[in-house]
């Protein structure tokens, strides 16, 4: 089992998650080429003003109207992305089979940093069941790409600290990580791959096309 | 996903009654899908299948902030009661769902963009309401009062079923009327070849002919080579716009552009109308193929600003006391001239106080994007759901309301009632008037 | 048509009137028109408080002046018209001499081809209609109100889009039901519709055609009161073939895209963002249309081609050369106006530019174009005659040898006639 997961499973979900990406990407561009509009009222120096805008935390009118959630959310999504890149243990399996490796992140930290994402999720839960208006929109989806999201660092961090049944946590995690790959390109955590692009088109429409700002 | 609670008053609106009882189901599911397919595309996907069902876009809308948060007013619950369910159902939804669409999209959100602004991801909210509009006006799912501009449109090319004597002779009527404060003033009809044509929208004939006077005596002091056509093609309004029924939209600003191409005008100037520069700047001009229109539009604020900073218009006396200024959307936060904007306050008056928030950031007079046009029957929600701009313009201690927008000076009318807040509603052209210095050579 | 062979063709310039004094004569002097020939030269002055009169070249308008007068406008047989009041009352008046009928209002002046008939709307008791050289239709329906109307090239139809019933306010279910219908020399169509646009009469006369709209996205074609079977999702407005009063063409829109239909049949097959201003040739044997091939990208199709050559700004109505063989057209493009002639664009960029005259044989274009708040003339791109502080379009001989040249400099007016060659 341990073998399967640890080995051809993380090639199909790489596999999945990449060239699963890439399509959902090439679609979508594909897709905008026939709104006839859509390219021509598009700027890369809008695009990328309304981008920087709005990946610095508090460089937003509605960042700065909710501290909390910026704050929260930074924290959980730079964590989420940097912890599995930089973590030592993944880089040492890397090593091991691919012969690749770079800087990590010193172990304290990245157990800081799981905390960090999975008090994030909890946040994030805890919203969605009492923010009437959260609430009022999410359905078991939600939840479960809540679940997705979570599940790998919760099991990384039982697994770190070897609370208990280690090899079955292992399993688990690499499990749930994988599922995690899979799911982005098909579910609404691809937000990660088309946030750029959403932001860019209105970024562009406020500033190159109607002559104002969207932050 | 569980239905939204919405608690409504119940309103009689006749068009919509009597659409809900005549659609068909076969009928909803073709429009839905003929309009899903063939008119939105890559947009609307991405929109829906990257929301993450946040919220944050609440904070940005007035009529959540207005009714006490309520839940079934935020924008992404507009999203969820109209096109998630009509995507997830592929358009199987029945006559009285579309009904409660139209409610939403047309007398509930006023397509302003802030939640667009307040999104993380830059989400349109305003282009999906726009969507759901489309395809309640092509089921005929449209507020009454609506409609029925809509249809004067249609027939007439102008908003308010102005006939074409009556626009020509009220024209003539204010010329006259500007000729009070400067004789030699003339209001040039149909001048081929004039720098300007200056347009206007329905209302000012129709109720406000005052402010055509007004332009008279504004041009011919600041000495502007300057015409106006006799002919349909005067009216920069575009209602179609809102109702969703583009093919009228299309036609009336064909219309007004190709009224300005035939004059040989270098630039239209249009009066103060924030919907209006929305019609003939973007929404028109992009439906008919061309990306900005082929005659230059300038707003009223832009004009008005180009005339104070050269020095054609001199102030003689500033307005007193405190005077602040609604920003209509369409001009500022969709178009960038809030700084235009405050520059002429701060030169006509003697004290402008400035709203908090402001600019881009300020909020919807809640007349806007043509609920103050679905009329009588959804007036009250409406100004109840404009009660934080209300207390914004209660803050300022202001007596003057400037509105450089007709929707605004509606809408804003209806809040200075509706909240008992005492203040003058004026167009920044009244204000002018009142403050301009007319050289001694053209005075009575 | 107008029969210019009668008109001074002798190579010559003449002063024809001394402008600059009409703003010492008169209190105010309004912006002048020209008649065909070029021989007069006409203002509406205001000569007292409410009072105003038309100076035309050394005279005026007879001695009393009207309380006010707009639209003073040229009869192609060189007749000055203009619309004025008396005693709250309105008329037309036609070189000086009122009708005797009093309106309560009167607008948008119409000529026939040789400018003989002259009409106008009018409205009378609350009730609308055309008057036909001081003939007023009188319709069987009472008509709420008159959109548009035209006359046909030999004057003797004039046709209108009127409301043909009375809608109260907001009275949608009246509206959807029709209400609106095309009057032909003061005989209503049978049917009412909801909306009526684009109205054309053929050639000879013979044949009227309009579209209509039945519904949000339902358009169609009618003609003499019949409509086509095809319906569109909107439509432009139809022409006829001038040689061929039974063949109409118009843009249709299908799916999202633009095509031209040709008597409800799709021509060409190759859809546009936008397609507008189909025009025939002069033998009716060729079609060219403003289109955009994608968005903002304009240019002029034709026979369905387009020139490869697209302008980001618009294009407007494009013209064929008299043998048929060339086409021009108007375009604009960052911010600059052109003349392009079979897709190669004449010139430099202009603050405005005209519809040309052309050669017999096609090889010269001669129009007039406006350049930092100057008129000139310009033949195939090269600015020849400039300075102008008012120019109107040059106008090509009968026989194509000469071209007329009419304009104002230096606050004189002048016509002149040279020839073609010269220029």
């Amino acid at each position: 089992m341990y073998e399967f997961v640890s080995g051809p499973l993380v090639w199909i979900a790489f596999i999945i998650f990449i060239g699963g990406s890439l399509y959902k990407i090439y679609h979508m561009l594909s897709g905008a080429k026939k709104d006839m509009t859509l390219f021509r009222h598009m700027s890369l120096g809008h695009s990328a003003a309304s981008l920087i805008h709005w990946l610095i935390p508090f460089n937003n009118q509605s960042m700065r109207k909710r501290p909390i959630f910026t704050i929260v959310s930074f924290a959980f999504h730079i964590c989420l992305i940097f912890t599995p890149i930089f973590l030592l243990g993944h880089l040492i399996l890397l090593d091991e089979s691919l012969n690749i490796s770079w800087w990590s992140l010193p172990e304290g930290v990245a157990d800081w940093m799981t905390i960090i994402v999975i008090a994030g999720c909890i946040f994030y839960l805890v919203r969605r069941l009492t923010d009437p208006v959260v609430q009022n929109v999410t359905d078991g989806s939600d939840y479960l790409l809540l679940a997705i999201t979570a599940l790998p660092f919760i099991t990384g961090f039982i697994a770190y600290h070897q609370l208990f049944a280690y090899k079955t946590i292992l399993i688990l995690h690499i499990l749930t990580g994988e599922i995690m790959l899979i799911a982005i390109p098909f579910t609404r955590l691809s937000h990660m791959l088309f946030f750029v692009f959403t932001r860019a088109l209105f970024g562009s429409e406020q500033g190159y096309w109607k002559h104002s700002k969207d932050w | 996903m569980k239905p939204t609670i919405a608690i409504r008053e119940p309103v009689v609106d006749d068009l919509m009654d009597q659409t809900e009882k005549s659609l068909t189901e076969d009928q909803i599911e073709k429009v839905i899908n003929e309009v899903i397919d063939q008119e939105t595309g890559v947009r609307l996907q991405t929109y829906v299948n990257t929301c993450i069902h946040c919220g944050l876009c609440s904070e940005a809308c007035h009529w959540f902030l207005s009714n006490d948060r309520d839940v079934s007013f935020a924008p992404v619950t507009k999203v969820k009661d109209t096109i998630w369910v009509m995507l997830e159902k592929k358009g199987k939804v029945d006559a009285a769902f579309i009904k409660r669409c139209s409610q939403i999209a047309h007398t509930e959100c006023n397509v302003c963009r802030r939640c667009g602004m307040y999104c993380p991801f830059g989400i349109d909210i305003a282009y999906m309401m726009l969507v759901v509009r489309r395809i309640c006006a092509k089921l005929e799912m449209v507020p009454l009062y609506l409609q029925d501009t809509v249809n004067s449109h249609a027939a007439t090319m102008n908003q308010m079923w102005v006939k074409p004597d009556e626009w020509i002779d009220t024209l003539q009527w204010q010329e006259e009327e500007g000729q009070g404060y400067v004789p030699s003033a003339r209001l040039p009809l149909e001048k081929e070849g004039a720098e300007i044509m200056y347009s206007v929208i329905g209302p000012e004939p129709k109720f406000l002919a005052q402010l055509l006077g007004n332009i008279t005596v504004i041009m011919n002091v600041a000495g502007c080579d300057w015409t106006m056509p006799a002919t349909a093609g005067w009216d920069n309004s575009n209602m179609a716009m809102y109702s969703g029924d583009f093919e009228v939209m299309a036609r009336v600003e064909r219309l007004h552009h190709e009224t300005a191409q035939r004059l040989k005008v270098k630039k239209i100037v249009m009066g103060e109308c924030g919907h209006a520069f929305r019609g003939g700047e973007y929404d028109g001009p992009t439906w008919l193929g061309w990306m900005s229109p082929p005659i230059p539009i300038v707003h009223a604020v832009a004009f008005y600003y180009d005339l104070l900073v050269s020095g054609r218009i001199k102030i003689a006396k500033k307005v007193e006391g405190p005077v602040t200024a609604q920003y209509p959307c369409n001009i500022i936060r969709n178009a960038g001239l809030g700084s235009k904007l405050r520059y002429i306050m701060n030169a006509v008056c003697e004290d402008f106080v400035d709203l908090v928030p402001n600019d881009r950031h300020a909020f919807c007079c809640n007349a806007g994007g043509d609920t103050i046009n679905c009329g009588p029957p959804w007036k009250k929600i409406r100004v109840q759901s404009a009660r934080l701009q209300s207390e914004n313009f209660k803050r300022t201690g202001a007596h003057t309301i400037v509105t450089p927008c007709h929707n605004c000076h509606s809408g804003v009318e209806d809040i200075v009632d509706g909240y008992k807040l005492g203040m003058h509603v004026k167009f920044f052209s009244e204000l002018l008037i009142e403050a301009m210095e007319i050289p001694e050579d053209l005075q009575a | 048509m107008i029969n210019s062979e009668s008109w001074d063709w002798e190579c010559n310039k003449k002063m024809v009137a001394d402008t600059s004094k009409w703003k010492d004569q008169f209190e105010d002097v309004w912006e002048p028109y020209i008649s065909s020939d070029g021989e007069k030269i006409a203002s509406i002055v205001k000569v007292g408080e409410g009072e105003f009169n038309i100076a035309v070249n050394k005279e005026t308008w007879g001695e009393e002046p009207f309380e006010k007068i707009w639209y003073s406008r040229f009869s192609p047989d060189g007749r000055l018209t203009a619309l004025i009041t008396k005693e709250m009352e309105w008329t037309m008046a036609v070189d000086g001499k009122t009708w005797e009928e009093m309106y309560e209002y009167i607008w948008d002046t119409k000529f026939s081809a040789n400018g003989k008939v002259i009409a106008a709307t009018t409205k009378q008791d609350g009730v609308y209609a055309i008057t036909v050289d001081e003939k007023t239709w009188e319709c069987p329906v009472k008509l709420e109100s008159i959109a548009s109307h035209i006359i046909s090239p030999d004057g003797k139809t004039a046709v209108a889009i009127a409301q043909t019933v009375a809608t109260a306010e907001a009275d949608v279910n009246a509206f959807t039901k029709g209400a609106w219908s095309v009057i032909v020399n003061g005989k209503p169509w049978n049917d009412n519709y909801v909306d009526v646009y684009g109205l054309v009469i053929s050639a000879d006369g013979k044949n009227i055609a309009a579209e209509y709209r039945n519904s949000i996205c339902e358009y169609g074609i009618l003609v003499n009161g019949t409509p086509w079977n095809e319906k569109f999702g909107c439509t432009w407005e139809p022409v006829f073939n001038p040689t061929n009063s039974d063949e109409i063409s118009v843009p249709v829109r299908q799916e999202g895209q633009w095509f031209l239909a040709t008597n409800g049949r799709i021509v060409w097959d190759k859809g546009f963002v936008n397609l507008m201003y189909q025009t025939y040739s002069p033998d009716g044997s060729n079609i060219a249309a403003g289109v955009a091939p994608s968005f903002a990208k304009w240019t002029i199709a034709v026979n369905g081609q387009p020139w490869s050559t697209t302008f980001n700004e618009c294009i407007l109505k494009p013209s064929f050369s008299p043998d048929g063989r060339k086409v021009v057209a108007i375009a604009k493009d960052s911010g600059n106006w052109f003349l392009v002639v079979d897709g190669t664009v004449l010139g430099e960029g202009c603050d405005n530019v005209w519809p040309p005259a052309f050669s017999p044989n096609g090889d010269k274009v001669i129009y007039k174009i406006e350049k930092n708040g100057k008129f000139a003339v310009a033949v195939n791109g090269e600015v020849k005659d400039k300075e102008y502080e008012a120019l109107w379009n040059p106008v090509v001989s009968p026989d194509g040898t000469k071209v007329m040249i009419c304009g104002v400099k230096g606050g004189k007016y002048y016509r002149k006639v040279v020839l073609l060659s010269d220029i």
